[in-house]
């Protein structure tokens, strides 16, 4: 949008010369029209030099100035001379302002001198900073009576073409219209910073989600989205008065003017519709007529880079328009297509109203500029930032930005689902992996009870086993020291007898009593080995004993050994050494009888059942109840022979499960006149 | 000369005894024999003799029985002779009254009459019967007299549970007892540790022997054993288990 300036005339009077101005004292032209002082000269072909110019004629020609943006049709190469004399007493100080303009140059030429240059300038030469704007205001300063002769030089080499309004102002009153340029276009520099700044806001999110989540639509998004604050920064450039970025290369805004627009609206517009709708899944004709489109723009981008550098600035312009109107059907027809093609789906929905949005605000601000610029000039103003577009592409990035964030979050709803499903399956696994364990551990635990419940009863087994083993082992090895346990002193007293015949050299004693000892150790040692013996081999142990002791008590003692015919002794077997005990006793206790000077021993066997041996020890001692009464040892010196004895029988019946019984019998006990003691011993025969 | 009185129920046993005595000690005269305890009772009283074996076991009584019959108005000193003992051999060797086992060899009787010889000759006290006899009517031999011939040659009688340790010392033994006093016996360790071991004593290293009930205090890990009087001695790495698995039980 631009603002019109009339500069009005002032009150000051004219000039009656047609071409010379006439200045008088006290000038002081708020804004004095200079269009009937100006006469130009046209050079379409840009040949004229300042020294050609100055002999060549000047003709009036008022349809050169035009107070409004205008599209010529071609460019404008112009010289216009300014004629002024000074009839005031001061020097007349002026400034001279004709427009914003590619190329302008200002020459002074005194009277019968050479023309000089003053001052050059232009959009697209001055490389200033925001102080380059102070440079359109050329001074005229006109000593007092003289002459002096002006020429400004103007080259439009775009065709449309700023206003060409010569006005001649006082130094305060160019202050004033400087202060007021200024102010008009700050209010559209505003807005266009306000745009960059919502741009780059937009620039910062799209990066953000792409280095989040690196998505190819992102990057195009930026891409088009610094295009456009390119494109924008770069409209900055002419906004006279204003701070701008871009200064140092003048040129650049004519570059990125028209490829800028078709980079952005059309090249990345497709490319990122394409990546953004995922066309080559979802429609792949589509996709591939965007990329058909986006390449021809991208090499028509090119074409127009080349016209510029050319200096052929209106072709990009036309190049353009036919863009503009030929893609404006068929990119309805697509729109249309997509949305039919994919009514229900929400990123078609975005990308549509974004487009729509910016279509819209273009056409509208086509439409606004038909009136005052014409068909032609208004094309090319299709993307200048007037408010209606600014809002325009605002809405579309938003639209679009809004459609990236949905896209995401359908990413994330689309991963959030499988990962649902996967959860879901995956409990699904774990539940049938429990029901399996639990099978399998019920199994397990079947299994495990029933080996338990056997391991149990085989170790119940061997555990009786080894009970009963056991058992035996220990009756046995008790058996055996019991049975190993022929006197000690037997022994010994036997040795020294042994020893004293020896000495008293009786030597054939001592060798009977030698062979006897030695027989009944050797069968004692036999013995302790084995369990059972033959009673002929209990009777000749037996004998051999007494036969000692006999000796040993010097025939003090007599014994008999009585066996029952009938019993086949070699055959009947018993217990080993259960007797032997019992004999022992009875020789000690028999041999203590004072009323008895011999003792008597005798030991009877008999068959009292089919199946019973019966074995009667029987001495004429003074009796076990005398026999203790006698002894006057302490209690815990008491001798545990007997009770050995007995213990020995119970030990032998756990062990081969028989019943053999013993019963000591004294003889005292049922006749004081009686003495002697009875032991009884029933062997069950197996 | 030596007069003395054999007692044995066996005449083999007497004949023996007479036999060697003649042989080998003919500054023995054997004054009578008996073959039991009444007998040998009234051969002692009769002829007063001065040394007296005694068999332990006859049929009317042991030994012990001699002795207890005849205290009082005789005084001699006793040898015991027996073919197998078990039973009494703790009370015998710690009232150190001599024990000759049959058959009878002449080192054995040489040795027990010169002993007994000399004690006639010294006159020496009869407080070891005294003891022998006060030991065989105690159940329990916690509460034991021990009669110590100590390196001097006299005689000392001393409580068998207030012996703490005893010491290898050379030849001999040392007997540390609960009060601190300590005595050196003439009689070697190894006498005492064979002697003692199947009491209430536990050998712990190669030189000591300590009285269980006199622990008061067992450091297994530093092997070391706190006695109640304050002794400390070394339990070498075997014995603690041992020792620690017998004090358990």
């Amino acid at each position: 949008m631009l603002l019109l300036y009339c500069y009005t005339a002032g009150t000051f009077a004219y000039n009656p010369a047609p071409d010379t101005l006439t200045a008088k004292d006290g000038f002081a032209a708020s804004a004095l029209d200079l269009r009937p002082y100006m006469n130009s000269l046209s050079d379409p072909k840009g040949h004229l030099t300042i020294q050609q110019v100055v002999h060549l004629p000047f003709t009036t020609t008022p349809q050169l100035f035009h107070d409004y943006k205008k599209n010529n049709g071609q460019g404008n190469n112009c010289w216009f001379r300014l004629q002024i004399k000074n009839n005031g007493k001061d020097t007349l100080q002026a400034i001279l302002f004709a427009g914003w303009h590619d190329f302008m140059y200002w020459y002074e030429k005194p009277p019968g001198d050479t023309a000089t240059l003053l001052m050059q300038t232009g959009l697209m030469y001055d490389k200033g900073g925001v102080e380059r704007w102070d440079h359109y205001g050329f001074n005229v300063s006109v000593p007092p009576h003289e002459h002096r002769t002006f020429y400004l030089h103007v080259i439009n080499k775009s065709y449309n073409e700023n206003p060409l309004m010569p006005a001649l102002f006082s130094e305060q009153a160019f202050a004033r219209f400087h202060n007021r340029e200024q102010d008009s276009y700050r209010k559209e520099a505003v807005v266009i910073q306000v745009l960059l700044g919502m741009l780059l806001v937009f620039f910062s999110i799209s990066i953000i989600s792409y280095i989040q989540l690196p998505d190819r639509s992102y990057i195009y998004f930026a891409i088009y989205i610094l295009g456009l604050i390119l494109f924008f920064a770069l409209r900055l450039e002419s906004k006279p008065y204003q701070l701008s970025f871009f200064h140092r290369w003048p040129m650049l805004k004519y570059y990125w003017d028209i490829p800028g627009l078709l980079f952005c609206f059309y090249l990345m517009y497709l490319l990122f519709g394409n990546t953004f709708l995922n066309l080559k899944e979802r429609y792949p004709f589509m996709e591939q007529v965007f990329t058909w489109v986006s390449t021809i723009v991208g090499g028509l981008i090119i074409v127009c880079i080349y016209c510029i550098m050319m200096e052929q600035y209106h072709l990009p312009v036309i190049i353009y328009s036919y863009v503009y109107f030929c893609t404006l059907v068929p990119l309805l027809v697509v729109f249309v297509a997509l949305a039919k093609r994919s009514r229900h789906h929400p990123l078609v929905r975005f990308f549509l109203y974004g487009s729509v949005c910016l279509y819209l605000a273009c056409l509208g601000s086509f439409l606004m500029h038909i009136r005052p610029l014409g068909l032609l000039s208004a094309l090319g103003e299709l993307a200048a930032p007037s408010m209606l577009l600014i809002g325009g592409v605002l809405l579309q990035a938003m639209f679009f930005l809004a459609g990236l964030s949905y896209r995401n979050k359908l990413v994330h709803l689309e991963r959030t689902r499988t990962q649902e499903l996967l959860i879901k399956q995956l409990n699904k696994n774990k539940e049938l992996q429990h029901k399996l364990n639990e099978q399998l551990e019920e199994l397990v635990k079947e299994q495990t009870t029933e080996i338990l419940r056997k391991k149990q009863e085989l170790e119940e087994q061997r555990k009786i086993q080894l009970e009963t083993e056991y058992d035996k082992k220990l009756t046995e090895i008790e058996l055996k020291a019991i049975r190993a346990q022929i006197n000690p002193h037997f022994i010994f007293n036997c040795l020294n007898s042994i020893q004293l015949f020896v000495m008293q050299r009786d030597y054939e004693y001592a060798q009977k009593y030698l062979s006897d000892f030695s027989y009944l150790i050797r069968k004692t040692l036999d013995f302790s080995r084995r369990n059972f013996i033959s009673l002929a081999d209990e009777i000749t142990y037996l004998n051999t004993y007494l036969g000692l002791e006999k000796m040993r008590f010097e025939n003090r003692m007599e014994y008999e050994i009585v066996v029952d015919p009938e019993i086949a002794t070699a055959e009947l077997e018993i217990p080993a050494m259960l007797l032997q005990p019992y004999v022992e006793n009875a020789v000690k206790h028999g041999m203590t009888n004072p009323q008895q000077p011999i003792g008597q021993l005798s030991i009877r066997f008999t068959q009292v059942a089919a199946d019973m041996l019966e074995c009667v020890i029987a001495d004429n001692g003074i009796g076990i109840a005398r026999s203790r009464s006698l002894r006057t040892l302490p209690k815990h010196h008491q001798s545990s022979g007997m009770e050995i004895s007995q213990n020995r029988a119970e030990l032998l019946n756990k062990m081969y499960n028989t019943e053999i019984h013993i019963e000591i019998i004294d003889l005292s006990a049922r006749d004081e006149a009686d003495s002697g003691t009875v032991v009884k011993i029933l062997i069950p025969q197996l | 000369m030596i007069k003395a009185v054999i007692i044995d129920d066996e005449r083999n046993s007497r004949d023996i005894i007479v036999l060697m005595l003649e042989k080998y000690c003919p500054e023995v005269t054997v004054a009578a024999t008996a073959s039991d305890c009444a007998e040998g009772i009234a051969q002692i009283r009769e002829h007063q003799p001065e040394l007296v074996f005694l068999d332990l076991e006859m049929p009317d009584g042991t030994g012990f029985d001699v002795l207890l019959g005849t205290r009082g108005d005789v005084s001699f000193e006793a040898v015991f002779v027996t073919a197998f003992e078990k039973k009494f051999l703790h009370v015998i060797r710690c009232s150190e009254v001599e024990l000759i086992l049959k058959p009878i060899d002449k080192e054995s009787l040489l040795q027990a009459v010169s002993l007994v010889k000399e004690r006639i000759i010294g006159n020496s006290s009869k407080e070891r019967y005294q003891v022998l006899l006060e030991n065989f009517h105690n159940l329990q031999h916690a509460s034991w007299k021990l009669l110590v011939q100590d390196t001097n040659g006299d005689s000392q009688t001393i409580f068998l549970p207030a012996v703490e340790c005893l010491e290898s010392r050379q030849d001999n033994c040392l007997f540390r007892l609960d009060s601190g006093a300590e005595i050196q016996a003439e009689r070697p360790f190894r006498y005492y540790a064979d002697l003692f071991s199947s009491l209430q004593f536990y050998q712990v290293n190669n030189m000591q022997m300590i009285q269980l009930p006199n622990i008061s205090q067992i450091d297994a890990n530093h092997g070391k054993i706190v006695l109640k009087s304050g002794l400390v001695v070394e339990i070498t790495e075997r014995r603690r288990k041992d020792l620690l698995a017998r004090l358990q039980r």
